[in-house]
């Protein structure tokens, strides 16, 4: 039986393969696992080994790590023994862990290898191939995109149910793999692959080591993702098995692994879903009223709320920066700045404008109203990242101006503070402090997170709607629709999720909008 | 009631100019408004932030109040403005939101009250009836809100003010600025001996001790005892003097202190140091008595005279203060001096160019932020 250990090595963690557990040690030579997940400068692909298809190469390429390794397979399900390897994180990130574990699925390809009918077994063992890329089964042929088919109602956690659990899970792994650009990676990985085993490959050795690096950081990514999807129908496989044989604390143990899998996988997915670069930032979350008076600053006051209460469901500290209250109700705009992990990751999902249907209380004739907020979402970017360089002379800095002669003469706690940069135009206000230095500071920040994402936005040339401020929203571009009369509805715009009950929606229980929104953008550069 | 500061000038003269030793830096305090120790005095009255939440009430109560508190609030439209220049609605409603911060655990809590559980309780730092109570003053008696609270927020400082002491001015914070500035190019100035005129509840002296710290001293004055007593509490809690409380130790209540109290009149408690200080800092009452009765409800009506008034032109003081600059500073000191605007500046600088002899130089009006003229500064020859 087939068995994975993994042993350190002065830091670096091996992943060893091999066909007996006992003897490991002893006869296989590792495979230093960084060259394959993470390749470091300098690092070449291992160059000794079974490579039955290109002889050649074993002469032209330099060695520095070697690969020996034997498969057999087995038509046991052996998932059991591998619950510890999976511990790596495939969205892409600096993965370190583990992914070698899946040459394990290689060889359970083996096992049901009706499917690819075609390739010889032994065209596993050429090292530069995607041979790994077949879909991986049960035993009686469930896949991963076969349960997606099946579209098993997803119950909650605690209903023990191991059909939920796995279209969880399948879930799951389906967005993980949006976000990796599946198909467009597969692709890619050919390409790679074909080039590696080009005979004349290492002529160029900058060249060859810079394909071979990205090999091995997508093969990693892949095998991570197919190890995940391996272990899930291992545990299914496990169930079916205990069922079958009567063994319900076989069956209670399998259905605990693939709960505790399903909690993993989300993580996972939320990961894949908050990648990006300024996701894990704190940010500012912005509201302005549209055009038609009391009843839209009304509706942005509420739209706000929705944000602060939102933000406090998250456990994240709010602060009103700015503030301007409308002459009879609501707001003109606001600003609140929202301190927390992948505060922006969640709330840049929120941006545009916002559109709300009902009967005005501000109308003493009850008519139906529409009006329209603007959301717009700044990151505030961590300490390490660069930002945009603020000269103190191209401020401009307007401070509340106490009535008459000042001074001792007049108590007020107006402490307003504008800054203006000249150069771009760029403003910002705070007057929520209680200090004039604090509303200076604050206006500062606020300042350099804007000049910061105006320096984003020209640097990438990126259009994504999230990078855009205040102004640059367009009052066409509506998001999302709120309806409470004559029916009472939340829907988005963009995804058409929606729900039939906005009170729960206007108290800031946005998740769904979110998510949804998150992971229908993977969708649209077609990703799978 | 124990005073915990020194009367006159009957403090050694050794003791100022020993340099801080190790017992100061054991000393460090930390800055979060919460987490500072308060004096265990009872009078200074502790502000509303530093008292323990003991009270209850509900959400649903606390709302109540909330509700009323901003009807009266918004009932005052802009009368207030247009009566003497006084608070309007919108600022009156940002002052209860900072209310709420101050009296309850949370802080926060003002964000989403409206959304919290009616029945659950929240903690408050004072009861119901005293909250309706103080908004009542706040409105009908126009009772400064920095006194309802118990503070004021000033530069990165929160200070405890209460009657009977002058609530610090926005204007006023340009003075540390100035001594800031300077310090960044005379380390000599930065290691000397400072004297703040007049401190009040010790805002410019301990915006100075802030930065200050481990090098020069501060001596701060009044002639108001109660101002001193409010100063105490402020210096102590921002960790500048930390013997005060378990003082009979003389030479270790000495050592650790960056700010030393004083009481009495102007350079009276200064004897000791005469032509020995660095700086002299000072915002010394200069209204004109006549101007005394027109002034804003908050400041006329519940500010304290002494702080304010002048006399008939507003600048006796400041005039006794300039006088008395040329023998308590050594040469090379520095002095800024704050101002009623203009007018009083120009008298100012003309005196001390002219007849204060020929003992400064670089004197020089600097405006404030809203480019009113507002502080002489200049050095001794
Ligand atoms: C305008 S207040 C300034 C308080 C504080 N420095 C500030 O800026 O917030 C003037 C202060 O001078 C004090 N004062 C008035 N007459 C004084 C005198 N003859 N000697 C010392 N201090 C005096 C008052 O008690 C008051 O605290």
């Amino acid at each position: 039986m087939s068995s994975l250990i993994s042993r350190k090595r002065s830091g670096t963690i091996f992943w060893v393969l091999s066909q007996n557990s006992g003897i490991t040690a002893q006869s296989v030579p590792f495979l230093p696992f960084s060259s394959l997940s993470e390749p470091q400068p300098g690092d070449q692909q291992p160059s000794r080994s079974f490579d039955f298809t290109n002889p050649v190469q074993n002469h032209t390429v330099p060695e520095s790590a070697f690969l020996t390794t034997s498969l057999e397979t087995s038509k046991t399900p052996s998932g059991c023994h591998c619950y510890h390897t999976l511990s790596s994180c495939f969205s892409g990130s600096g993965s370190k862990h583990g992914v070698l574990s899946s040459g394990h699925s290689v060889s359970r390809i083996n096992i049901s290898g009706s499917e690819h009918g075609g390739r010889l077994p032994f065209s596993l063992f050429r090292r530069f191939s995607t041979a790994t890329a077949i879909e991986p089964s049960t035993s009686d042929g469930l896949t991963v995109s076969g349960i997606i088919a099946h579209d098993w109602t997803i119950l909650d956690e605690s209903e023990n149910d191991w059909k939920s659990h796995a279209a969880a899970i399948a879930q799951s792994i389906h967005v993980i793999k949006k976000r990796l650009q599946w198909k467009k990676m597969m692709v890619r990985l050919d390409v790679l692959s074909a080039e590696l085993n080009k005979p004349d490959l290492w002529n160029d050795p900058v060249h060859a080591g810079k394909v071979s690096r990205e090999h091995g950081s997508l093969m990693g990514k892949m095998k991570g993702v197919k190890a995940f999807e391996q272990e899930l129908l291992e545990h299914i496989d496990m169930i079916k098995l205990a069922r079958e044989e009567n063994d319900p604390e076989l069956e209670s143990e399998s259905l605990k692994a693939l709960l505790k899998m399903r909690r993993k996988s989300k993580e996972k997915e939320l990961e894949a879903l908050l990648s990006g670069e300024q996701d894990p930032c704190s940010c500012y979350i912005e509201v302005q009223a549209g055009a038609g008076g009391t009843e839209s600053m009304d509706w942005a006051a509420m739209v706000m709320q929705m944000y602060k209460l939102w933000a406090q469901r998250h456990g994240y500290k709010i602060t009103v920066v700015d503030e301007m209250s409308g002459e009879i109700a609501g707001i003109k705009r606001a600003t609140i700045k929202v301190d927390g992990e992948y505060a922006f990751g969640y709330a840049k999902a929120e941006v545009g404008v916002h559109r709300l249907v009902r009967i005005s209380p501000f109308d003493s004739n009850k008519r139906r109203h529409t009006s329209f907020a603007a959301v717009a979402v700044i990151p505030i970017l961590g300490d390490g990242s660069t930002r945009v360089q603020i000269n103190e002379s191209d401020l401009r800095i307007e401070r509340f101006r106490a009535g008459g002669a000042g001074g001792q003469h007049v108590n007020t706690t107006e402490s307003a503070v504008r800054i203006v940069h000249i150069p771009t135009g760029v403003t910002a206000t705070c007057q929520n402090e209680r200090s004039q230095h604090q509303n200076k500071a604050s206006a500062m920040a606020v300042l350099q997170s804007r000049l910061d994402q105006l320096e984003m936005a020209r640097q990438a040339q990126m259009n994504a709607q999230h990078t855009q401020s205040l102004t640059d929203i367009t009052w066409g571009s509506q998001i999302r629709s709120y309806v409470l009369h004559p029916y009472r509805m939340v829907k988005d715009l963009r995804t058409s999720y929606e729900v039939s009950d906005p009170d729960s929606v206007l108290e800031g229980d946005l998740d769904g909008f979110i998510m949804s929104h998150l992971s229908a953008s993977l969708d649209k550069d077609d990703n799978l | 009631m124990r005073l915990s500061f020194t009367i006159g000038h009957g403090v050694p003269k050794f003791s100022l100019f020993l340099r801080p030793t190790l017992s100061r830096h054991l000393h460090r305090p930390i800055y979060s408004s919460s987490t500072l120790p308060s004096p265990t005095s009872q009078n200074p009255q502790t502000p509303l932030f530093l008292r323990p939440p003991t009270h209850r009430a509900t959400f649903s109560d606390l709302r109540k109040w909330q509700n009323w508190a901003k009807t009266l609030a918004l009932s005052v439209g802009s009368s207030f403005v247009d009566m003497d220049n006084g608070p309007d609605s919108t600022l009156l409603c940002r002052e209860l939101k900072w209310l709420i911060e101050d009296v309850t655990e949370d802080g926060s809590i003002s964000e989403t009250l409206h959304n919290e559980e009616p029945e659950r309780t929240v903690r408050l730092r004072v009861g119901l009836e005293e909250l309706y109570k103080l908004w009542k003053q706040r409105i009908e008696e126009r009772r400064p809100f920095q006194y309802i609270v118990g503070c004021e927020h000033w530069r990165d400082l929160i200070l405890c003010v209460q009657e009977g002491v002058l609530i610090p001015r926005p204007e006023t914070e340009k003075i540390v600025d100035l001594v800031g500035d300077l310090f960044s190019d005379n380390q000599g100035l930065r290691e000397g001996l400072w004297a703040d005129l007049g401190t009040g509840s010790g805002a410019i002296a301990i915006g100075i001790g802030m930065i200050l710290r481990n090098s020069g001293r501060v001596i701060a004055t009044d002639l108001s005892l109660l101002a001193l007593e409010v100063a105490t509490f402020n210096v102590q809690r921002y960790g500048l003097q930390v013997s005060a409380g378990r003082g009979k130790k003389r030479a270790v209540f000495l050592f650790s202190d960056v700010i030393q109290l004083r009481q009495g009149s102007w350079f009276e408690p200064l004897k000791d140091v005469e032509g020995k200080l660095a700086g002299i800092v000072s915002n010394p009452p200069y209204i004109p008595s006549d101007h005394i009765s027109g002034l804003q409800a908050e400041v006329g009506r519940h500010e304290p005279r002494l702080a304010l008034d002048g006399g008939v032109i507003g600048m006796n003081d400041l005039l006794h203060l300039c006088k008395g600059a040329a023998s308590m500073l050594h040469s090379g000191g520095f002095f800024v001096f704050e101002t009623n605007g203009e007018q009083q500046c120009k008298f100012l600088v003309e005196y001390m160019e002219t007849e204060a002899g020929d003992n400064f130089y670089n004197v020089n009006i600097v405006p404030d932020f809203a480019g009113v003229p507002r502080f002489v500064t200049g050095f001794r020859k």
